[in-house]
């Protein structure tokens, strides 16, 4: 039964503390026995706030290390936050996990996504859902308050996902909220996504390929209850105060240039901006209007995300400045501003805008020319198909550009009737639905994800061949080198990594930037934006390796991100540098629980810790793992034509590891550290299996030799015969 | 619909002017206002999603001058009421039984009237837009649209006819 009154909540089964924000259940679904069950979420909070960090602690305690993302023991943990349809901000968005099929190696990966598939599981009485096991045969899962069933999806499998959205929506009203995969879930395509309303998706970690494996199409959900936040005053403060919302008419615009920033080019299109999910005082997705879709002569409008931005025309990089990553508060302005453009009007007041304001210039890289219609056929089939835009516009149609421009095609059809062309609509048609429905010999390859084709393909040849056409405008025009394939770590393509896709930015930036990729599974940088006061930045230039505000920031960003998928918030929202009590005033907002900055920020170490054993115990996690993984991009020449030092870079991990009370030699966190957070028990477990290191007597101190990165030493090569 | 047209109600102005978001910022602070928690079935105010192509419109009680639902009330005048000064009918939730006949006599598809269980869940209760009638100044859900895209007037004109030409077929 949901709950229909605030008396419900409060006296609900296992809620001792009285708490408001949550519905009180998660359920679990068994699809291989079709076993519904249910799982007291006041189990989990407020120690685990919400969102990301109860599904760390539910997947450490019941996804057994080995699992493969299309096994039966792999799990897909969903979950609201407490803020989650209370009409805080951002509280709309929600969160999941799984061993993620993107991810190279397969390893526990996790998203968020926007809608209102949350918000509405919420009224039906339930905080979250734990899918396990493997039916035989497609089915789909029904909810509407009491009522949980998993149905035969016969008809449902092999839609696109639009047209599974209409047909779910057509059997239980337009009031039902759908999550739904399409052909590339289906067909286990690794980079496959799931999408809820306005095309939101969890995108990262392949998870519409672990719902593939498990025959699971889509979950509808309709409920009749209600949410209840605590303090009606305070959610009305932050309503207001959240990033400065508007309060102004958003009209839809008649537009006549798109394009990257600095290199726009004319055509004509109507525009407007819409929330991704309930309660959201922003604006910050702009809709394209009457756009050509890739599968009828009917128009459609469709979300731009900062990524499609580069399937309109991709000659030079993204802009950047200083302040960006190191605002002064002055001058700071929420990413949610930047994308509905209703940043305000700069303080020229501020003692540093020179500094934060100065640009930074980017790449010329000459990927492919303007086609507005090309660029949204492509934003279509992605969004049709259910697969992850940012590995198909950032990884694959960059490399497609490069192999062709450096001639490493010539004489192959890459299985496709139309010409190799990354500027042609016909062959990006083909290619990209030969891959989604694993026709063809290359399109089965390319189904595994970029990561997996390119070692197939031939690793040296199609990842480590240098691209000669990329052309810095930080050095006037001097050609610096990329490798044709743009991958950073864990089978992820680049996203601030200094080089290739935003890669303007400075030394200290993309350090950083890095270093959160490298203690990560997924691209980190979509979920952990790395953001520090302008206060340090000349302090990070001066040694960008060795400065420990740097280190500190990193954390916080980290910390930042958890609370954020926890308390539930999104990526432009939150942080606030300047308003570091904003979460906790949300978290006490939604359940009425006194939350301070201090024991949020505990609760995200402890998420963090969690995140980090698993890593450890699932996948083998060590400091010399995850080192390699990031250490090829980093020798990648940067915009200014630098790259990392092999015993700095150390030296900045080091700093890492010992400020988050990890050894320095293994990456793993001492038993202190887990007791210190209230993780004893995983502690336990870690040192049962022999995953506790002892703190040594002296300093470690032996980085060993770099990894052999073919890419640098082609490069030299290169050089020397020049 | 009405050949007698509406009192001052909700209207959803065109996207020339302000584009609804799809926040539900209207319906969350209608429930909250009103009840203290959000729900479908809360709140005044709906918004109908329009799920893939973002596209998103009001459905909330126009105020018919002729109030059928009023009408259709078995205790008229204690639990739906009529203001007079204006126009605005409402729901007295202390003597609402929830019968449901003014949702049924609604002449919108689907009906601006909506039931909610009520406390101790002893029954259910009528829910329909009052324009905030118990509070100063312009009704919650005008109050708090970020994008300022509703408004009050008394025309009925459906937003849809007034639409933005990038819209063609909204409905």
């Amino acid at each position: 039964m949901p709950n229909y009154t605030l008396d419900d909540i409060r006296n609900h089964e296992g809620n001792d503390q009285h708490l408001l924000g949550y519905s009180g259940k998660i359920i679990r679904i068994n699809l291989t026995t079709r076993d519904v069950s249910f799982v007291d979420t006041y189990q989990y909070v407020p120690k685990y706030v919400g969102g990301r960090m109860v599904i760390n602690r539910i997947f450490w305690d019941e996804v057994e290390p080995g699992t493969g993302a299309f096994d039966e023991g792999n799990k897909f943990i969903y979950m609201t936050g407490p803020t989650t349809g209370t009409g805080i901000p951002a509280g709309g968005r929600s969160a999941a996990c799984a061993i993620g099929a993107a991810n190279s190696p397969e390893q526990y990966a996790w998203g968020n996504i926007g809608g209102w598939f949350a918000t509405e599981l919420k009224y039906a009485g339930y905080d979250g859902l734990i899918v396990e096991g493997k039916a035989a045969d497609p089915v789909y899962i029904h909810i509407e308050d009491d009522t949980i069933e998993v149905l035969p999806a016969d008809d449902l499998w092999g839609l696109r996902v639009h047209e599974a959205q209409a047909a779910l929506e057509e059997r239980y009203g337009h009031d039902a909220k759908s999550m739904v995969i399409g052909p590339a879930g289906e067909n286990l395509v690794r980079i496959a996504s799931i999408t809820t309303g306005n095309d939101c998706v969890f995108a990262k970690g392949g998870f519409g390929a672990v719902w593939g494996s498990k025959k699971l199409k889509a979950i509808t959900v309709r409920g009749s209850g209600v949410i209840a936040p605590a303090d009606m005053e305070r959610l009305m403060y932050l309503r207001y105060h959240m990033n400065n919302p508007g309060m102004r008419p958003s009209p839809v615009l008649h537009m006549t240039e798109i394009g990257v920033p600095g290199a726009e080019f004319p055509v004509e299109y109507d525009r407007g901006n819409v929330a991704c999910s309930p309660g959201c005082n922003q604006h910050c997705n702009a809709l394209l209007m009457n756009g050509r879709s890739a599968f009828s002569d009917e128009r459609v409008n469709h979300i731009e995300k900062c990524v499609s931005i580069c399937t309109f025309d991709y000659r030079s990089d993204i802009p950047t400045t200083v302040g960006m990553f190191w605002p002064t508060k002055e001058n700071y302005c929420a990413p949610c501003k930047l994308l509905s453009r209703e940043f305000p009007e700069p303080d020229f007041s501020d003692p540093n805008f020179e500094g934060q304001g100065q640009p930074l210039a980017p790449d010329i890289l000459d990927f492919w020319g303007p086609d507005y219609d090309r660029g949204t056929i492509v934003n279509d089939l992605c969004n049709e198909y259910g697969i992850d835009k940012w590995e198909i516009i950032i990884w694959m149609m960059p490399w497609l550009a490069m192999c062709k421009a450096e001639g490493l095609f010539d004489g192959m059809d890459l299985g496709c009737e139309a010409p190799i062309d990354v500027e042609s609509e016909a062959f990006l048609r083909e290619f990209i639905t030969n891959l989604v429905y694993r026709r063809t010999d290359v399109g089965n390859i390319f189904a595994e994800g970029m990561a997996r084709a390119i070692r197939t393909l031939g690793y040296e040849t199609f990842s480590e061949t240098i691209y000669h056409g990329r052309y810095s405008q930080m050095l006037d025009g001097k050609r610096i080198d990329l490798p044709v394939s743009l991958e950073a770590a864990w089978g992820q393509s680049v996203h601030w990594q200094g080089r290739g896709f935003e890669g303007a930015i400075e030394k200290p930036t993309w350090l950083a930037m890095s270093l959160i990729n490298m203690v990560s599974t997924r691209d980190a940088q979509t979920v952990e934006h790395f953001h520090a006061k302008y206060d340090y930045h000349d302090e990070a230039v001066a040694d960008p390796y060795h400065c420990p505000h740097t280190i500190d920031a990193i954390m916080h960003t980290q910390n930042a991100a958890e609370i954020k998928d926890s308390v539930m918030s999104c990526e432009w929202q939150s942080p606030d540098l300047w308003w570091p009590t904003m979460e906790a005033e949300m978290y006490a907002a939604a359940t009425g629980y006194p939350m301070t900055e201090q024991e949020l920020d505990e609760a995200a170490c402890r998420s963090k810790l969690l995140f980090r054993a698993i890593l450890i115990r699932d996948h083998g996690r060590c400091r010399r793992q995850e080192i390699e993984s990031i250490w090829r991009i980093l020798c990648v020449p940067d915009s200014n034509d630098e790259v990392a030092d092999w015993e700095s870079w150390n030296e900045m991990v080091d700093l890492y590891y010992e400020a988050r009370g990890w050894d320095l030699e293994t990456g793993w966190p001492y038993r202190e550290t887990y007791e210190r957070y209230g993780l004893a028990d995983v502690a336990d477990e870690m040192e049962r299996r022999g995953l506790v290191p002892k703190r040594p007597s002296e300093r470690w101190h032996d980085y060993g030799e770099p990894p052999s990165v073919l890419f640098a030493e082609n490069r030299k090569r290169e050089e020397q015969l020049a | 619909m009405s050949g007698e047209g509406y009192a001052d109600h909700v209207v959803q102005y065109a996207p020339d002017y302000s584009l609804c978001t799809g926040c539900e910022t209207c319906a969350i602070l209608c429930g909250l206002t009103h009840f203290e928690v959000t729900g479908p079935h809360v709140s005044g105010i709906h918004v109908n999603l329009g799920t893939r192509d973002c596209i998103h419109h009001i459905e909330v009680c126009q105020q018919c001058l002729d109030r059928p639902c009023y009408e259709a009330c078995p205790k008229k005048d204690e639990a739906m009421c009529f203001d007079e000064d204006t126009g605005v009918t409402y729901v007295n939730q202390e003597h609402c039984i929830g019968c449901g006949m003014c949702m049924k006599a609604c002449r919108f598809e689907p009906s601006r009237i909506t039931l909610r269980r009520a406390e101790k869940r002893k029954g259910w209760r009528a829910v329909k837009c009052d324009l905030c009638r118990d509070k100063e100044g312009m009704p919650t859900c005008i109050t708090h649209c970020p994008v300022r895209c509703i408004g009050l007037a008394s025309d009925s004109v459906p937003v849809e006819a007034g639409m933005h030409p990038a819209i063609p077929n909204a409905l």
